[in-house]
């Protein structure tokens, strides 16, 4: 067995195990949790629209604070969209998941998929000297963040690597990449990464407490 | 019959002219990348050289490579090769039989100790004491380590003899290994492809000949010359895949346009070999340019690495199960998570 | 569908050249035989050039044997296939052209000499010819 068939063998099929089990645990966990109970009179009886409301609106920056999170804001969402387009936008991954669940939507362009890549490192780069450079910021970090830095950072390295089958051969390069895939499926249910399903569902309880309460959203 | 002492004088004896073995090592220089220069130095030091001896040894194999070699059109500039070397055995091209056959080798082993060159087909079965292929009563183990005592170099021709091979396939039921993996003291360089490109046999049996040594090899005994880049590096078809343009299935617009054939499986990306530069049938075409991805025949275990249909970028194995098991261990896990923390719960209320 | 016509098969040019595409390799051959024509009026050394060695455009052959062009000189070899030998415009350089059976081009080079090797009558292959007449007038004189 060499390094690919590894990859694409045994690794990926342990490394997707462990993140459907983990985020399934973690979800699970939460959503069967007790709730405390309230006893206070409902100012409105349906609280899921101040769900919503409120995701939309933590989702944009507040006009009192604008000035200071504007860019922080506008790097996080260059490279969480720029994530999207390529995880889900490159034709090969979309082979990949194709083999998983079946489901075939069209590719983008190669060169689309280049540029995204190059301004998502950029931007990823850039939150990461922020966090370095920032002093509150660092204190506030831990081996989380960076860990969760490092695993997302690096399989948009090695696949713009492969892509260009620039360093290495590239089945190595292939295997590498997919190994890197392997280690952020492994991380994503037990770090911050899970940010990405558990920010929908405490923001959404805070905004149904909202609405239940009758506070502004 | 007395054989002429010189390839040169063999080759006027076989009626073959001096120029058409200028020809034939112009080619070869070329196909090499020689220096332009160099044709004229080969074919000056092949006609003063001695006929290789050449022992060539068939083992668990399909003769396709030997077919490769031998069958493609006719007279070819590849089958000059077999003016430069002395074919002192080579059970399918020999006339001799049985008995005179078996002391024929014995013979060429005997006087040309130290000097022959052996080529091997076919990979060799160890298990049960390696009964599942002999010759003469002989186990094809005991053949080679026989014959390969008196080599100068060995040549593993195919993909077989290189690596395993069909035969060493999952779940290899003879114990099927290569020739490197028995002969540990003798330069081996391993000319794989499923059968190899016939001028790469020609060309690097040319250069033993010539030179008197193997040409550079890479990490897995292949010659650099023909095998260091992958057919995806020098593909005509590269440029769609550049920009991301895929045939999706063998008969879709993609297809007909000659768009790349990632998405069918190609293995061009993974497979190091010369058929997109040098191609087949005599330069007709390589199985890309008739329209069907690559098999990547000429790597280790190339029949083990998932369908030749899967695209490189897919899992190998078929996830479903294990995946819908890790999903129902995971609410298993999170329902006593919850459980355990709903009793906290509890009991924190309670306190208070 | 019963007639292979009724396929629609649409071929298109793979390559990224444009027809009029240069890649800069024949200009470089082209010093390079200037280099090499040199090197053979001052010290008789012969020169060659492996066009199989660079990677050519249409464009950049059409540009060679435009510039270089036929000269008073042209032969054709018959072993194995056609080698066909002609002299450009500029004496001394060669260009070669070797076929295999099927009439695929094998080699193509480019040579600085006063005659190319293949197109001399190889020694020891006069020698042979000699017996060989000497052989047949003997047996029928």
């Amino acid at each position: 067995m060499d390094l690919l068939q590894f990859a694409r063998g045994p690794a990926l099929t342990w490394a997707a195990t462990v993140f459907v089990f983990g985020i399934t645990w973690r979800l699970v966990g939460i959503l069967l949790l007790q709730r405390s109970p309230d006893f206070s009179e409902a100012r409105n009886a349906t609280s899921w629209l101040g769900a919503i409301k409120l995701i939309v609106t933590r989702s944009w920056p507040r006009r009192e604070f604008r000035q200071r999170t504007l860019f922080a804001q506008s790097v996080g969402y260059i490279f969480h969209i720029g994530l999207v387009i390529i995880v889900f936008g490159f034709a090969p991954h979309i082979l990949f998941f194709k083999a998983l669940t079946g489901l075939v939507w069209p590719n983008l362009p190669s060169a689309v998929i280049n540029l995204t890549s190059a301004i998502t490192l950029a931007a990823l780069i850039v939150v990461l000297v922020r966090r370095l450079s920032h002093p509150v910021l660092r204190l506030l970090s831990n081996f989380d963040d960076y860990f969760s830095w490092l695993v997302t950072f690096a399989p948009v390295a090695t696949g713009m690597l492969t892509v260009a089958h620039f360093g290495a051969r590239y089945e190595t390069l292939l295997a590498i990449h997919i190994l890197s895939v392997a280690l952020l499926l492994v991380w994503f249910p037990f770090g911050k990464l899970m940010h990405s399903a558990l920010v929908f569902i405490s923001r959404g309880t805070t905004g149904a407490l909202f609405e239940r309460k009758g506070a502004s959203i | 019959m007395n054989e002429p002492d010189t390839l040169g004088a063999g080759l006027a004896h076989s009626g073959v002219s001096r120029r058409s073995f200028l020809k034939f090592c112009t080619v070869m220089a070329s196909l090499m990348a020689l220096p332009p220069g160099a044709a004229q130095a080969m074919a000056a030091a092949l006609s003063q050289a001695k006929r290789q001896s050449v022992i060539w040894l068939s083992f668990q194999e399909c003769t396709g490579c030997v077919e490769s070699l031998t069958r493609s059109f006719d007279p070819t500039l590849e089958q000059m090769i077999f003016e430069m070397i002395s074919l002192d055995y080579q059970e399918t091209l020999q006339a001799a039989a049985g008995e005179a056959a078996e002391s024929a080798r014995d013979e060429a082993m005997k006087s040309s100790y130290g000097k022959y060159l052996l080529i091997v087909d076919g990979s060799i079965p160890t298990k049960d004491g390696g009964v599942y292929s002999t010759v003469a009563g002989v186990s094809n183990h005991d053949r080679l380590i026989d014959a390969a005592r008196g080599a100068a170099a060995i040549v593993a021709v195919g993909t077989c003899s290189s690596y395993g091979g069909i035969p060493h396939a999952n779940p290899n039921p003879t114990g099927a290994v290569s020739v490197s993996d028995i002969i540990k003291d003798k330069p081996i360089m391993n000319v794989p492809g499923c059968p190899p490109i016939p001028s790469v046999i020609a060309g690097t049996l040319a250069y033993f000949v010539t030179y008197g040594k193997l040409p550079e090899l890479d990490h897995i005994g292949r010659p650099k010359v023909f095998y260091a880049d992958t057919i995806h590096d020098r593909c005509y078809r590269r440029p769609f895949y550049d920009q991301g343009k895929f045939a999706k299935t063998f008969d879709d617009e993609g297809a007909r346009n000659g768009w790349c054939l990632y998405e069918l499986g190609c293995k061009g990306p993974t497979t190091y070999n010369a058929c997109a530069t040098i191609k087949w049938n005599g330069g007709v075409s390589y199985p890309i340019e008739s329209g069907h991805g690559c098999l990547g025949c000429s790597e280790p275990n190339f029949w083990d690495k998932g369908s030749f249909y899967r695209p490189l970028s897919t899992p190998l194995a078929d996830n479903a199960h294990i995946i819908a098991a890790g999903t129902l261990g995971g609410i298993a896990a999170g329902a006593v998570a919850a459980g355990l923390s709903r009793k906290h719960q509890t009991h924190i209320g309670e306190e208070k | 569908m019963n007639n292979l016509t009724h396929i629609n098969v649409k071929v298109i040019n793979p390559l990224p050249f444009q027809p009029a595409g240069l890649s800069g390799n024949a200009d470089a051959i082209l010093h390079e035989i200037l280099a090499l024509l040199e090197a053979f009026i001052s010290t008789g050394q012969n020169g060659a050039i492996d066009l199989h060695s660079l990677p050519l455009t249409a464009a950049d052959l059409e540009l060679l044997r435009a510039t270089l062009g036929d000269g008073e000189v042209s032969a054709r070899i018959h072993v194995i296939g056609n080698t066909e030998v002609r002299e450009t415009t500029y004496p001394g350089v060669w260009w070669l052209t070797y076929y295999s059976d099927e009439g695929n081009v094998v080699a193509d080079l480019l040579e600085v000499t006063t005659v190319p090797e293949i197109l001399k009558a190889p020694a020891e292959d006069v020698r042979e010819g000699l017996v060989r007449l000497g052989d047949l007038l003997g047996a029928t004189g």
